[in-house]
């Protein structure tokens, strides 16, 4: 018998050091007067009751403005529901080109999966921006943008699900000599369809949070509304609006949650 | 199955005869996916039919999109390269600060929001301020911000770290209340204080998770980033929104090659790092 043998120290202790002082690090730049953002406490000490009046106005709402507030709150939603419909029926074709069983193809499906990659990297409000300046002002713009930023997210989420999915059904449809076309859609689409709905109602959800807003760069709905009474000072009833946006994004929250428990 | 179980099949090839002619039952009428196509079909149509749209203006947007995109794409005016990558350093630093002060804050928050580490009033009020956050737009919270801070890139950045809270810290508490309790109990027994047991029993199990939600908010955060310029604050969204305004399009279109090949690149380092932290380094 030999003394006890101590095993050795992990390797590799080091790394989460590293990785915290590149962090550090990248921080310290990020936050310096000259190449940053030049973090500073002078702006908020000197103006912090600014923001407290300004907070203090945001919580008595000023009711009165209700009225004018239910037209765009309507086109937000048919903004929503509009751009879903549309996303949703595009993305279903696109994602079963962009998975792998349902496309054995690798060069369309490289193709289609590329595109979308690089569709999904501009974020819906560059999206808006730029469009108004293109079809003008109005919910157009607004619809077309979330078309777009509905495209990716869903191709991306489903052709996932897709390929999650077991092949065995697809195998035996083609073992039965079926065409791909006739693979997809008699065996392919009916697998992935809760996911698919799933994940139609998640974009939905996020449709109403960004349609909201989209007005900002003059997209039509509640974001115009917001422009409005950003210019005027008027936080009583930005703070109106901010409500209206919550109540219906925790409605909207509450009812997916009802139709996804549905369809488990 | 025939070889192991020969009585059942006997069984009921002798019963077969006997048996009436097989009647198939009638197919179940699929109610509820029928009522709820239809509520469907019912509310597009009324909103196709009810949203102010010219319609016809959609007949040209073909056209108009390509005659567009070849404006920005066919000569792109590459001297504004320096200043779009500038603003864009610009923005990806607001989304940086904004990402590290949303950890810092929301960090002991997820504790203070999970269930066994606080009471639970203090839970559900935390649960509460997590959501409400994380329904009201980023932009929003900007313009909230910038009475304080003005129209600078540090409006963006705490713009950021408010949302980053919302939903850094549902995500902390969600991912601690999963950790295996053995560990916890573990220490709990061997008399670790709570500090002890959040460090020897939540965290070693918690980190990578944690970790993966950090870099996962802070790409997030990269798009937002250039969102929040619209309203002024600097970064690449600013340069976008009046590049846009003054119809000089083969800025715009740089200044989105830029947006792409940027988000593109944190989008894939990032990514990288999260699949090595969830999925173990290389094996053995």
């Amino acid at each position: 018998m030999t003394d006890l043998q101590i095993p050795a120290k992990p390797r590799g202790r080091w790394k989460p050091y590293a990785a915290t002082l590149v962090i550090v690090a990248i921080t310290a730049v990020t936050l310096s007067p000259q190449w940053g953002i030049a973090f500073g406490f002078d702006a908020i000490s000197r103006n912090w009751q600014n923001g407290v009046g300004k907070i203090l106005e945001m919580l008595s709402p000023d009711f009165s403005f209700f009225p004018r507030t239910v037209a765009p709150l309507l086109e937000t939603l048919q903004m929503a529901v509009i751009a879903t419909l549309v996303g949703s029926l595009l993305g279903l074709p696109l994602s079963m080109w962009a998975a792998r069983p349902t496309n054995p193809n690798s060069v369309t499906r490289t193709l289609v999966r590329t595109a979308l990659n690089i569709v999904r990297s501009v974020p819906d409000l560059l999206y808006a921006a730029v469009l108004v300046a293109m079809v003008g002002v109005g919910a157009l713009p607004g619809i077309l943008a979330l078309v777009m930023f509905n495209l990716g997210t869903i191709v991306k989420l489903v052709s996932e699900s897709i390929e999650a999915n077991d092949t065995g059904l697809l195998e035996a449809g083609s073992a039965a000599g079926g065409t791909r076309a006739q693979i997809n859609r008699a065996l392919a689409l009916p697998e992935v369809a809760p996911a698919f709905i799933n994940q139609t109602l998640y974009v939905f959800e996020l449709n109403v949070r960004a349609s909201t807003v989209l007005g900002l760069v003059g997209a039509g709905g509640l974001g115009l509304l917001i422009d409005a009474v950003r210019t005027f000072y008027r936080y009583d009833q930005l703070s109106l609006i901010i409500l209206e946006i919550l109540i219906l994004v925790l409605l909207l929250d509450k009812f997916s949650d009802v139709i996804r428990r549905r369809l488990v | 199955m025939s070889l192991h179980n020969p009585t059942r099949n006997t069984a009921t090839a002798a019963q077969a005869p006997q048996a009436p002619a097989p009647v198939p039952p009638a197919k179940p009428v699929p109610w509820r996916p029928l009522a709820a196509v239809l509520a469907v079909a019912v509310i597009a149509v009324a909103s196709f039919w009810s949203v102010e749209i010219t319609w016809s203006r959609l007949l040209g947007l073909p056209a108009d999109i390509v005659r567009y995109l070849w404006l920005m794409f066919s000569n792109p005016n590459w001297d504004k390269l320096g200043e779009a990558l500038a603003q864009t350093w610009r923005s990806v630093q607001m989304a940086w600060v904004g990402t590290v002060l949303g950890l810092l804050i929301s960090f002991p928050l997820s504790f203070l929001a999970a269930r066994g580490f606080a009471p639970a009033p203090v839970r559900g009020l935390l649960r509460m301020a997590f959501a409400l956050i994380r329904a009201v737009p980023e932009i929003v919270i900007a313009i909230i911000i910038l009475s304080v801070t003005g129209l600078t890139p540090l409006t963006g950045a705490l713009a950021l770290a408010v949302n980053s809270i919302g939903t850094l810290g549902k995500w902390g508490y969600e991912s601690i209340e999963g950790v295996d309790p053995g560990p916890l109990e573990a220490v709990r027994a061997a008399g670790g204080s709570t500090s002890q047991v959040i460090r020897w029993g939540v965290w070693p199990s918690a980190m990578p998770e944690f970790a993966s939600f950090w870099l996962y908010r802070f790409e997030i955060n990269v798009r937002a980033s250039a969102v929040l310029g619209l309203i002024g604050v600097g970064g690449v969204g600013d340069m976008l929104t009046s590049y846009t305004q003054y119809r000089e399009w083969s800025t715009v279109g740089v200044l989105i090659l830029v947006v792409i090949a940027v988000t593109m690149g944190i989008d894939a380092v990032s990514g990288a790092i999260r699949r090595r932290l969830t999925d173990g380094g290389k094996p053995q």
